[in-house]
């Protein structure tokens, strides 16, 4: 429970001694262990499936639900039918709603290529183009777009993200559900081999481009055209670790905040409300987003890490936060090898000079990951 | 009135003695599951019969009803008379349902249950006793039965202090029960009878000083055990020293005793004296109101704020009886069923959180709310009870509260206003407590917090459930005593100014 930073004199010493140790022989953040291997891949299974369904629908809302002002349908993937509209009411669904938060705090905190060119004239051209042709007979919309020019052209610009997200999951999902099969083949044995594993998946696919086209009657409109050279590895991928991982929002139950008492900082870039800093213990409360994406993750564990659970705490009960503790253990894999395929030198390196490079590269980062929950993660 | 084919009253005394001797009785091998077992199985026998009784019970007609009368010892005046009205039949009933409740609520693993469950059944009689008693010294034989289980109850099974807080109790109550026997006896020998059979016209023939001092005595003897302000300091150490269900039983029942008391034997036995010590008793009332809620306000115990609220409650059913008109009266029996459930309620969920957490504090209990690690449905209930306790509409506790208020406010505009302040006082130290308790991030320390079973949860929803039905319809809680309270008040009823 208790953040790396509060702990204290020796120990701390011995315990940011160890992690550094753990990277710079290319282990990872979380221990290795049996039981982490099995919780980490289990959970992400769960995760990439999760993730197929986001990612698809995000991709669609981008898509088909282009300037629709009142997307009453937007999460049914353009199957509207009876049941899945009472199984919508009924909660009995996947809270694309995370989906959404993700992709506003994405879009909230920028950085990465595509912020840069959702403010470039360039973008500012092909959007209002592309707003023209959708608002073609329709002079009330025109009407507002001209009282209120910005409005459409920041909906274009988080519709971009929208895409960009789903692009960015469509990668990752098949990440984590190849690395289910090669668990499950016997390949993947220890959490360096799921640390690598990412990472391989993370490099396979950096250069792969970020583009999105709208259909518009027949015709195509490009809003972020292949020209951008916008890529997935820095346009993307660090963006949304920089702002779902470690940055978040600072929604209740994610961390303990008072913003009247000036707790929070006014400068996002200090923000540290991310995943890897989310306290699991108020999973399950109203109005908390990460108990959204604990709900959608329950109904796809594998059999192995369910029967695990109900053997632990109170079984069925407690069941989400036990998800988002596990999910957490994921993450700090996944960041792991996000940091290591960023260090200034291959861990093999000999020479003492890129040795202590790397060494003082990870110190930074375990200096920014010190009030996170990592040392939750080290038992 | 249909007529009974068996005697209802006796039975309904006879089942819970002849209980405990069975279960006295079984083999020592017999596991606490077995004996709890029978117990509940008992109890429930004993309220349905009390059910029966008030399916007999004719709620149009004011007298005292299915009375039952053996001469026993004509000397003394003592005979076996029983009756049944409108003031006693609520709350033979509460006994008999919070009994099962408690019996409910006891853990299956207690120590020497042989003798605790006869005890339990014991004081259930004892109790039931003194409800349906006609006769001065029949009432104050049962007033004193049901203190012996009680002291060995505490004294047992309680907590590390248990020892003082059960000789506390014994000497408190002790003394109450000597002050009644010295104003039963005093009105008898005053006004020349030979029986101690109950009637309303005995005291009539006394200089009102005689009225005066022997109500007086019975005042302090019911006094002590409602309690009120200054008698009340057995209260506090008793119910922290309890066990959950002898807690739901002392609040929800044995206190009743005193009101109950207050009305038959002060009200009823002395309407001249009445009038006069009326204001007081009001002031009295407002005292221990404003008391009791300040004192709860200061509790970091759970259970001690809880015990605190109810002499500030209690208090509210002093201020009705000192009013002493037919619908103040109303409104008292309505109290007492009122605070019966809703304490009894109060209680079993602090000693829910007490079992799960081991501790009471509220400063260090946070956050039990949580949805998963926490004990949310028995924050939600006690979220429902704290409520009910502060009188939101829709609940028992309004219904009670607000008769009260409705009924005094002419008679004692002051001390009603006062007592009202009481009532906000409740909102502010459950607030407290809720707030501090159930709200906010769930503890580091208790985070792995066993999970609340079925068998922990039921008690406490069948109260709550009964709160808010009786909240609903409150109808099904009074129209019993409508017709008795005219012939509990109705020389005072007259004297008031209304």
């Amino acid at each position: 429970m208790t953040p790396l930073a509060a702990v204290t004199g020796a120990r701390a010493t011995e315990l940011r001694a160890a992690i550094i140790e753990r990277l710079l022989n290319n282990q990872a953040l979380l221990p290795d262990s049996p039981t982490h291997v099995m919780e980490v891949v289990g959970i992400l299974k769960s995760y990439g499936i999760v993730l197929k369904a986001y990612a698809e629908t995000l991709c669609d809302i981008s898509e088909r639900q282009f300037l629709v002002l009142f997307p009453f349908f937007k999460y049914f993937n353009g199957e509207i039918t009876l049941p899945k509209l009472l199984r919508h009411w009924w909660h009995d669904r996947i809270n694309y709603e995370y989906a959404e938060y993700c992709m506003r705090a994405m879009m909230w905190h920028g950085g990465g290529g595509l912020d840069a060119f959702l403010d470039s004239a360039e973008f500012r051209q092909l959007a209002t183009k592309a707003i023209a042709a959708k608002l073609r007979g329709n002079p009330l919309m025109q009407l507002v777009n001209g009282l209120f020019p910005e409005f459409l052209l920041e909906t274009v610009r988080m519709l971009c993200y929208y895409s960009g997200l789903g692009q960015f999951w469509s990668v990752m999902y098949p990440i984590f559900l190849t690395l289910s099969d090669r668990y499950d083949a016997g390949e993947i044995r220890s959490i360096p081999d799921v640390v690598d594993h990412i990472r391989s998946g993370l490099i396979a696919d950096a250069a792969r481009p970020i583009t999105y086209r709208v259909q518009i009657r027949g015709n195509s409109y490009d809003i972020v055209p292949a020209s951008a050279e916008l890529t997935f590895l820095a346009d993307t991928a660090i963006p949304y670790v920089e702002a779902v991982f470690l940055r978040g929002t600072p929604f209740f139950g994610l961390v303990s905040f008072n913003a009247q008492a000036q707790q929070i900082s006014r400068d996002q870039g200090e923000f540290s409300y991310g995943a890897l800093f989310a306290d699991p213990i108020p999973t399950g409360a109203a109005g908390i987003p990460p108990t959204l994406l604990m709900q959608d993750m329950r109904h796809y564990l594998p059999p192995y890490l369910h029967e695990f659970y109900r053997h632990q705490g109170r079984g069925e009960d407690d069941l989400r936060v036990k998800i988002c503790q596990t999910f957490q253990k994921s993450m700090f894999c996944v960041t792991t090898a996000a940091i290591t395929a960023l260090a200034p030198y291959p861990w093999t390196t000999r020479y003492p000079a890129e040795q202590a490079a790397n060494r003082e590269f990870y110190e930074q980062w375990l200096e920014r990951l010190a009030t996170s929950r990592l040392w939750a993660v080290q038992a | 009135m249909a007529t009974p084919v068996m005697p209802l009253l006796s039975i309904v005394l006879l089942v819970p003695l002849l209980g405990a001797l069975a279960l006295s009785l079984l083999p020592q091998t017999s596991g606490g599951r077995t004996y709890r077992s029978l117990a509940a199985v008992v109890m429930a026998i004993a309220l349905v019969v009390s059910l029966a009784i008030a399916r007999l019970f004719d709620p149009s007609n004011a007298a005292p009803q299915l009375t039952e009368a053996l001469p026993w010892l004509d000397t003394l005046g003592l005979s076996y008379r029983l009756s049944v009205d409108g003031l006693s039949l609520p709350l033979v009933v509460l006994n008999n349902f919070l009994t099962l409740i408690a019996l409910w609520a006891t853990s299956v693993n207690l120590p020497r249950p042989r003798l605790y469950y006869p005890l339990v059944l014991l004081l259930n009689a004892g109790v039931n006793g003194a409800f349906l008693a006609d006769n001065l010294l029949l009432f104050f034989l049962f007033y004193e039965l049901e203190l012996i289980p009680l002291y060995l109850l505490i004294a047992i099974w309680g907590g590390a202090r248990r020892s003082y807080a059960a000789t506390k109790f014994l000497i408190y109550t002790a003394i109450s029960g000597v002050l009644l026997l010295a104003g039963f006896l005093g009105l008898v020998w005053l006004a020349g009878a030979s029986s101690f059979d109950f009637d309303p016209q005995r005291s009539t023939l006394l200089p009102l000083t005689s009225q005066l001092i022997l109500l007086g005595l019975i005042l302090v003897g019911f006094g002590i055990k409602i309690p009120l302000v200054p008698f009340h300091t057995w209260l506090p150490d008793a119910h922290v020293e309890a066990s959950t269900p002898i807690s739901v039983l002392l609040a929800g029942v044995l206190l009743k005793l005193g009101t109950y008391g207050l009305v038959r034997f002060g009200v009823q036995l002395f309407p001249h004296a009445w009038q006069v010590v009326a204001p007081v008793l009001a002031t009295w009332a407002v005292v221990s109101v404003l008391y009791g809620s300040l004192m709860a306000i200061a509790q970091t115990d759970m259970k001690k704020m809880v015990a605190y609220s109810s002499i500030g409650h209690m208090g509210f059913v002093l201020l009705a009886t000192a009013t002493a008109t037919p619908l103040s009266i109303l409104a008292a029996i309505a109290q007492m069923v009122s605070h019966g459930l809703i304490s009894a309620l109060l209680f079993l969920l602090v000693g829910v959180v007490y079992e799960k957490t081991g501790s009471r504090n509220i400063e260090t209990l946070r956050g039990l709310l949580n949805p998963e690690r926490g004990l949310p449905l028995i924050g939600s209930l006690m979220i429902v009870g704290v409520m009910a306790s502060g009188g939101i509409p829709g609940m028992v506790g309004f219904v009670a509260e607000f008769l009260i208020f409705r009924s005094s406010f002419l008679t004692f505009p002051v001390q009603t206003l006062l007592c009202l302040v009481g009532t906000g006082l409740t909102a502010v130290y459950f607030l407290l407590l809720v707030n501090r308790v159930f709200f906010g991030r769930l503890s580091n320390d208790l985070t792995e917090l066993p999970p609340v079973a079925w068998g922990d949860r039921l008690p406490g929803l069948v109260l709550a459930a009964l709160i808010l039905i009786l909240g609903i319809v409150p109808n099904w809680l009074i129209h019993w005593s409508e017709s008795t309270v005219s012939l509990l008040t109705p020389t005072v009823a007259t004297l008031m100014p209304l």
